[in-house]
């Protein structure tokens, strides 16, 4: 084929290649950091390559705990965030009843709230009604702002949803319930999966509403943002490229297995 | 068992709904009703009484107005710079992506596990003033003599645009996934070429993605504070940046509550604007059978 | 809401607020630390409790990096029989005090019986006004007679009835003298030579920059008046609007500093020991006019524990303590003898003028006014000058 053609045909390849490649620019700059051997506390210049980090990536104490706690609440408060969001998309969707333009006002309006004053309002909340601030109002705080994010992201899958084939499955003797189950759930999973993503990402890199509500219990980003006044250590580059590799790796794995599984099937 | 389905139809509705209001009401709307009583008192800290008083909000317009319009703007383009860099990636990884969609989708968000400190000192590093990209700047004139890239509005609008990246991918690609390739097919069974059938079946499907990735793009990023904090002079400091001062430095919590409001009142109406201009039925309400 | 709640009351209240949430199993696990009774006397004024917690900056505190443990924290356990709540949850001052003025304000105890806050911040200061916090059990202090003499007077806190030194640190100027082209010594010259158009970058700090800035005008720092303030305003503003500054920054002017994107700038003497571990070739100096000098200061918030507070401080004032503190944390220490304990295990740090300076030096350092830090139009001013 001519050259021309050939362009045509992989410029869209090409494309998402460079978007792929300027989201992971400066993510290869941090997981180069994480090989750094600085002398002093702060990993801004390159200064020679160890092992190190690498073999004592918890050499800071506080840093493990703190990863910890981050990784959980990002994992309970993306699963309930979804659920709770889930439903509300799927009310907001597919039925007309009174009030549902409040509520997508409502959905709308705490995305527009400054993550300061929403992070205040939500501590001066739990003092009036003596909540002990940890991680329970952590993991609130974060259900709170990931519920919108959901709502928004399912939304746009359940419109162009064709309800024909839930049709046709009635049509068949399925119930409601049953249609749900095996036939909806299933085609917008996609857009269930990405919102989750999405929650589990901004819960993770969440720093100033956590910090007003976390009490005495340290995040990810509060330790680092926190040590960034006196050291910017490379185990946090190790951390950061750790968790990434570890999702990464497993989400590999099963992608493997599938398709395994989908050769022997065949 | 599917008669008692059909009976209680009106009530599913509420049923499905209510357990995410529920949230949102208690931990948001409450608060938000003691943030309002706040944007109307007045005084000095530790002491401040209700007033009604309205100057607050009128006070922050005509004070801060170059913030309010920087914060729209800076937000306004690095919106539509993330939609022009995320709908092809959106779109490859749906249609090509194959088994490895969700890897791809992982891959999106990435950059959030690591803290956007670390991040945005990777980006100082690249984009230091005498850094490689730099210098090829100045080799080909883009950049002056004695340009940069760091500390400028064009440094301040990238970091906004990257770090929500993953806003918009992720509602695109949940969008565009759910177009049936047999459409596009149909499409070119009907002598269209790959631009027109794009352009007059594949891009209105996915609509309902770009409205909402534009939305939870923008909507965040009108309020952001830290990327002008890190990357820019006083003179990109956006409406956040104020109503951080506000509140944490000169702990004026009715100006910061003030100013709050009008932000989201702002951002509101922009999102009615824009809601209305691409037809909101199709967008929200849904394929109704 | 009552000022005075009984310790039945708090905790039954913490009960059903607790319990209106379904997560009963995380919660028991994690964080209830509030359930302290507020605004009480201790029982018995001459015994520790079972546990004292100290809230600090993180990384501010001696580390043994194989064992993960705090040596300094490890010696007071085994000594005291106590055990000591370490939370390194105090990043900004400004921020920490929006968390815990909610609980101070109502009369709550914020469940911590040693906090950490700058002076410079006006916080400490504030809260004093404010009266909310604890006086110190001097009697349990005998080591306070190690305080360095020029912080024993401060001008917020003069008798050290409230607060005793954590760590001090001073602010002038950090340049790369090959970039600058020899000595910057100036405040003056760093704001107007046309040479470091868009290289130099202020603190958000406003007493440092300001103070910096007042003391290169012939202005005192210590006693502001609205004339030495509008000069030294207007003197930012210039270099400002000129572009000779790039950007008011926190502690991350350090990178731009150490890749050269910026020449010099306002630094703090911390920041440039371990810039210099990596970058030998960067200098601080204290600039002609004087530089600023800013307190991290021990504090006990009200509820907390006065004696078991007190206890612990002066476990930090042994000169042996601190000068294990000190070799790990390499800010200013205000115990006198850290250094000739350190001269024998770690003589470069006992050495190094930025961790102990000399008396010489410290004769040139200033504390900003205490009452000028919470003046709200100065205050405003600043904000404008920073862009917010």
């Amino acid at each position: 084929m001519s050259a021309w053609r050939f362009v045509r045909r992989h410029v869209l390849d090409a494309y998402a290649l460079l978007a792929l490649l300027y989201l992971f620019v400066p993510i290869s700059v941090v997981v180069a950091f994480s090989f750094n051997n600085p002398l002093g506390r702060f990993n801004y210049t390159w200064q020679g390559f160890t092992f190190k980090n690498w073999a004592h990536p918890f050499g800071y104490p506080g840093l493990s705990g703190a990863i910890k706690v981050s990784i959980e609440i990002a994992i309970f408060s993306s699963i309930v965030a979804t659920i709770l969001g889930t439903l509300i998309a799927l009310a907001l969707v597919r039925y007309r009843f009174r009030g549902s333009g409040s509520l997508n006002l409502l959905i709308f309006v705490p995305m527009t709230t400054p993550e300061i004053v929403m992070g205040a309002s939500l501590l001066t909340l739990f003092l009036n009604w003596k909540i002990p601030q940890g991680f329970g109002t952590i993991l609130i705080a974060h259900i709170l702002f990931n519920i919108s994010y959901v709502v928004v992201t399912v939304r746009a899958r359940l419109v162009g949803f064709d309800r024909h084939l839930e049709e046709a499955a009635m049509d068949l003797g399925a119930n409601e319930l049953v249609t749900f189950v095996r036939v909806t759930l299933p085609l917008i999973a996609p857009g269930i999966f990405a919102a989750g993503l999405l929650a589990f990402a901004l819960s993770i890199d969440d720093f100033v509403i956590t910090y007003f509500n976390a009490g005495t219990t340290i995040t990810f980003p509060l330790f680092v943002w926190g040590a960034a006044r006196v050291a910017v250590p490379p185990q946090i580059n190790v951390i950061g490229t750790a968790i990434f590799g570890l999702a990464v790796g497993g989400m590999l794995v099963n992608v493997l297995l599938q398709n395994r599984r989908a050769k022997a099937a065949t | 068992m599917g008669r008692f389905f059909h009976r209680s139809r009106w009530a599913t509705p509420y049923a499905l709904l209510t357990p995410g209001t529920a949230w949102l009401l208690v931990f948001f709307v409450v608060p938000m009703y003691y943030l309002a009583k706040m944007s109307l008192e007045q005084g000095l800290f530790p002491i401040f009484s209700f007033g009604w008083a309205w100057h607050n909000f009128s006070d922050a317009v005509t004070e801060f107005k170059p913030q309010f319009l920087r914060s729209i703007e800076y937000a306004g383009i690095a919106t539509a710079i993330a939609l022009l860099i995320s709908y092809p990636l959106a779109y490859w990884i749906a249609f090509r992506g194959g088994r490895w969609k969700n890897l791809f989708l992982l891959l999106v968000i990435a950059p959030f596990f690591v803290t956007y400190l670390i991040r945005t000192l990777a980006w100082e590093t690249i984009l230091a003033d005498d850094g490689v990209v730099v210098r090829v700047l100045k080799d080909v004139h883009v950049l002056g003599a004695d340009g940069r890239l760091l500390a400028t509005s064009a440094a301040v609008i990238a970091g906004i645009t990257y770090n929500f990246l993953p806003f918009m991918v992720l509602p695109l690609y949940v969008s565009l996934e759910q177009v049936d390739p047999r459409l596009i097919e149909a499409a070119s069974d009907l002598y269209a070429n790959s631009a027109v059938s794009f352009a007059r079946v594949t891009l209105p499907l996915s609509l309902p993605g770009v409205f909402a990735g534009v939305l939870l793009t923008f909507i965040p990023a009108a309020g952001d504070f830290i990327n002008a904090q890190l990357l820019g002079t006083p003179q990109q400091y956006m409406i956040g940046n104020v109503i951080q001062s506000q509140f944490l430095e000169l702990r004026d919590y009715p100006t910061a509550a003030a100013l709050s409001f009008v932000l989201m009142g702002a951002i509101l109406v922009l999102v009615l604007i824009f809601a209305r201009a691409l037809g909101t039925d199709r967008l929200t309400a849904g394929a109704a059978a | 809401m009552s000022d005075r709640l009984t310790r039945q009351d708090f905790l039954r209240r913490t009960a059903v607020g607790g319990s209106m949430l379904a997560f009963p199993g995380l919660l028991a696990a994690r964080g209830a630390a509030a359930t302290r009774a507020p605004f009480i006397a201790s029982a018995a004024r001459d015994t520790l409790p079972k546990t004292i917690v100290f809230s600090n900056w993180p990384l501010y505190i001696d580390v043994n990096n194989k064992k993960k443990t705090h040596p300094s924290l490890q010696q007071f356990e085994a000594h005291y029989h106590v055990n000591v709540q370490y939370i390194e949850d105090i990043n900004d001052n400004n921020s920490f005090f929006g968390k815990i003025e909610g609980p101070l304000s109502q009369g709550q105890s914020v469940g911590r019986d040693v906090i950490v806050m700058t002076d410079s911040s006006g916080l400490p200061q504030r809260m004093i006004e404010l009266g909310w916090l604890e006086k110190l059990d001097k009697s349990a202090i005998p080591n306070i007679k190690n305080l360095q003499p020029t912080q024993r007077h401060p001008n917020w806190d003069p008798n050290r009835d409230y607060s005793l030194p954590w760590q001090s640190g001073m602010t002038g100027i950090g340049y790369d003298p090959k970039k600058v082209g020899g000595t910057l010594d100036s405040v003056t010259e760093l704001l107007t030579n046309p040479k470091f158009k868009g290289k130099v970058t202020l603190l958000t700090e406003m007493a440092d920059t300001m103070g910096l800035v007042m003391l290169a005008n012939g202005d005192n720092p210590s006693h502001v008046t609205d004339a030495s303030w509008s000069r030294a305003v207007a003197t930012v503003k210039k270099a400002v609007s000129s572009g000779q500054i790039r950007q008011f920054t926190g502690n991350d002017y350090a990178p731009l500093l150490a890749k050269g994107d910026v020449w010099a700038c306002f630094a703090w003497s911390g920041d440039m020991v371990q810039l210099q571990a990596d970058h030998p070739g960067l200098k601080w100096t204290m600039p002609k006019t004087g530089s600023m000098i800013w307190t991290d200061n021990m504090l006990i918030p009200k509820g907390g524990n006065v004696y078991g507070a007190s206890v612990l401080m002066n476990w930090f004032y042994r000169p042996d303590i601190a000068a294990e503190v000190e070799d790990y944390v390499n800010y200013i220490c205000p115990v006198v003898g850290a250094s000739t304990v350190l001269a024998k295990t770690d003589p470069a740090v006992a050495h190094n003028p930025l961790i102990f300076p000399t008396s010489a030096m410290l004769a040139k350092t200033h504390a900003f006014d205490g009452k000028a830090l919470n003046n709200q139009k100065y205050k405003q001013d600043f904000q404008h000058l920073i862009g917010a």
